[in-house]
């Protein structure tokens, strides 16, 4: 039934809402007032406010999410609002690790895909452009200390496409935006995905396959991830599994010219003094009145309604006066959140494997690294290869882990991989407290439980992140169709009140 | 003809070896090594499996290579078993472990600390000491009495954990959490032993305790 990558309903009524606004819009024209907007006086600097020190909006983080939000209000002409970001950089989850003369290297978040149209429209907007993963070529996998297989996977993964058929057509009776109002929900969310993958005869060779796939995926083996929530995702990939966990003509198949963090810089700069970085939201009080009082490292801020575009795991770190509403609460305790991946980047002179014939991917079976790829500029001037590795198989300390790496790439690439020219690494989980993991390994049973308070606000505080997108959910493309539905949402409120 | 053919086909595998030769061996390594693996994991049990969620942080049969994140194996099954029902209500906090033991069921986390304890703890050959701390570590575990309930050789007894070789920044990380009173232990324990030790007496066990070689069970 629910065949369409969204639940319909809810994507018809978002449209409303921004036809309506527009329509608003447009009626109130050249009057620059908008009814229930707060503040007529024009401040060059920061956030227009009432005399009374009280903003209309307040967004909590400057990830793609919270700035995309930020724009839209701009757009729409509001003033009255600020976005607090805890970190001293905007981003999020997003991050350009600088190589010098004029390089970058993607740290975290960096591809989008077919059917992303939401971030893929906010880059034409931003004028960033995009070029693909580079793929073109055989991948290398390793396995024990001599096994070495170089195969052209014609830019897939090398997955067993009979079995990702059979995920493609279950996922059309699983919604995107809302997999526990699947006609199947209750059946399909007592399985993990490795429940339904063992009574599928999968073959020896082909189970590491699946168990890295679900892995960079889903962030967790899958034992361990909810068939309800993959088939959400698949979902998301217009049904098709390929589109989803593959790279050519698939969600990591396209890069960001300049690196993906730029999407929020660019942002950032068009909002200028609007974003305040270094300013951790520590609690929030009266969020079920008509101020709500934010907490901050930089004094308190009051605003008619919040923005809350932070992963609901930060969410805990956050304190509630009142306390939320239960159902919201116990989302937010049980949300996934041990996926701290670590990312490292090894950069080389030239992407000297290119003519070898190889792609520069490496997939180790059972080994540290668990996919290994060719990340280099656009104009392959340098050879950068990007690597998810299993965090506990490499050392911590940073010259044993080049060392343990490129002895790796060394067996894929060829002995110039033991001459690299700088490593980089991030652990997303111990760089600082501001991220905690990356994708959410939502396991069994959660959304048939918790499924229903995921998005509704609680008083004025508006739920906003890729964990809440329609479509695309934990994805890029998802931060930015979640930010600007609750721009949307929050306006709206304004307008109402 | 025949003789000729015959030839042709040898000087073909020749030539087939010679291009091929270093991916074919390549490939026998690697379906030995498929093989092999496949042999070992399934003698816990069918594939996909439970422990698979762990190995991510702590590592390979529990062995970490990582200072941060602690290696599991030859942990008592009554400690690994306590820790995870404390993640799972709230009584030892840890963002990225809270949630994940609020998923698993008692069958699973008594088969998880079983599988664990039996793993083999392995050297901490990642961590160099510092010299002056190790000395100062293992006089600090002589007069602390560490032995008294974390066993003669330090690898744990009962619901107290192993120490000998776990990861050197975990090890610092606990301490400063039981002294700051961030972790509990039931016995409260931790907390007197704590109490008395600076941060530089807690550099110091890390240290030693780190780079201690596990004992065999």
């Amino acid at each position: 039934m629910a065949d369409k990558p969204t639940s319909s309903s809810s994507f018809d009524l978002n449209r409303r809402q921004l036809l309506k606004f527009a329509g608003a819009t447009a009626a109130v024209g050249g009057l620059g007032l908008h009814a229930g907007l707060a503040g007529a006086s024009e401040s060059p600097q920061g956030a227009r406010d009432d005399a009374d020190g009280v903003l209309d909006i307040a967004i909590i983080g400057a990830g793609i999410a919270g700035l995309t939000a930020a724009r839209d209000l701009q757009q729409a002409g509001c003033d009255s609002f600020v976005v607090l970001e805890a970190r001293d950089r905007v981003g999020g989850r997003v991050l350009n690790h600088d190589l010098g003369s004029g390089y970058i290297s993607e740290v975290g978040g960096q591809w989008i895909g077919p059917g992303q149209t939401a971030v893929a429209d906010l880059a034409r907007e931003l004028e960033v452009g995009t070029f693909p993963t580079y793929c073109e070529g055989e991948t290398v996998i390793l396995g024990g200390e001599k096994g070495r297989l170089a195969i052209d996977l014609k830019g897939t993964f090398g997955t067993d496409e009979t079995v990702a058929a059979k995920l493609s057509d279950l996922s059309r009776d699983v919604p995107s935006g809302s997999p526990w109002k699947s006609s199947r929900a209750a059946e399909l969310d007592k399985l993990s995905a490795g429940d339904w993958l063992a009574q599928q005869n999968i073959k020896p060779e082909d189970r590491s396959g699946w168990d890295t796939s679900f892995t960079l995926t889903c962030g967790v083996p899958p034992a361990k991830m909810g068939l309800l929530h993959f088939l959400s995702m698949v979902n998301s990939a217009s049904c098709d599994y390929m589109k989803l966990d593959s790279i050519k003509d698939s969600a990591q198949g396209t890069r960001l010219v300049g690196g993906s963090q730029i999407l929020c810089t660019r942002m950032a700069a068009q909002l200028g003094d609007k974003v305040r970085l270094s300013c951790p939201v520590r609690e929030i009080s009266g969020w079920n009145t008509d101020v709500v009082t934010l907490h901050t490292d930089q004094g308190e801020i009051r605003a008619r309604r919040v923005i809350v575009a932070i992963h609901p795991a930060l969410c805990n770190q956050v304190r509630f006066d009142p306390p939320l509403p239960e159902g919201r609460a116990a989302l937010q305790r049980a949300w996934p959140a041990h996926s701290p991946a670590r990312k490292t980047a090894m950069v080389y002179k030239r992407p000297f494997w290119r003519e070898k014939g190889l792609n520069g991917h490496t997939i180790q079976v059972k080994g540290p690294v668990l996919w290994a790829w060719d990340n280099s500029p656009p104009g392959g001037e340098i050879g950068v290869i990007n690597a998810f590795i299993v965090n506990a198989q490499v050392p911590s300390d940073h010259q044993a882990a080049q060392r343990v790496l490129t002895e790796v790439y060394a067996r894929s690439l060829g002995d110039e991989a033991l001459s690299p020219v700088a490593y980089h690494e991030h652990d997303w989980g111990q760089a600082d407290p501001w991220s905690i993991t990356c994708v959410s390994a939502i396991p069994p049973g959660f959304w048939t439980t918790h499924g229903e308070s995921l998005r509704p606000s609680c008083g004025n505080l508006f739920w906003s992140g890729t964990e809440t997108a329609e479509i695309w959910a934990g994805y890029m493309d998802g931060a930015v169709r979640s930010g600007h539905q609750s721009a949307l949402q929050a306006l709206s409120s304004l307008r109402q009140a | 003809m025949k003789k000729k053919l015959l030839l042709g086909i040898g000087v073909l595998l020749v030539a087939l070896l010679a291009l091929f030769g270093r991916d074919l061996v390549g490939l026998y390594y690697l379906l030995d090594h498929i093989e092999t693996t496949t042999k070992a994991y399934e003698a816990e049990g069918a594939w996909p499996q439970v422990a698979d969620a762990c190995t991510g942080c702590h590592g390979a049969n529990g062995s970490s290579l990582h200072q941060r994140y602690p290696s599991l194996a030859g942990q008592p099954a009554a400690y690994l078993t306590a820790q995870l029902h404390s993640f799972a209500n709230g009584q030892r906090s840890f963002p990225n472990m809270e949630p994940l033991a609020k998923t698993l069921s008692e069958d699973e986390i008594s088969r998880l600390a079983d599988y664990f304890a039996r793993q083999p703890a392995i050297e901490n050959h990642g961590f160099q000491p510092d010299p002056a701390l190790r000395e100062k570590g293992e006089a600090l575990v002589a007069t602390g009495a560490c032995t008294a309930c974390h066993g003669a050789t330090l690898m744990g007894q009962a619901q107290f954990p192993r120490l000998a070789g776990q990861g050197v920044d975990y090890l610092q990380a606990q301490l400063d959490a039981f002294a700051e009173g961030r972790r509990t232990d039931p016995t409260g324990s931790m907390k007197a032993v704590t109490a008395n030790l600076s941060p530089d007496d807690r550099k110091a066990l890390s240290h030693y305790l780190a780079a201690l070689a596990p004992a065999a069970k």
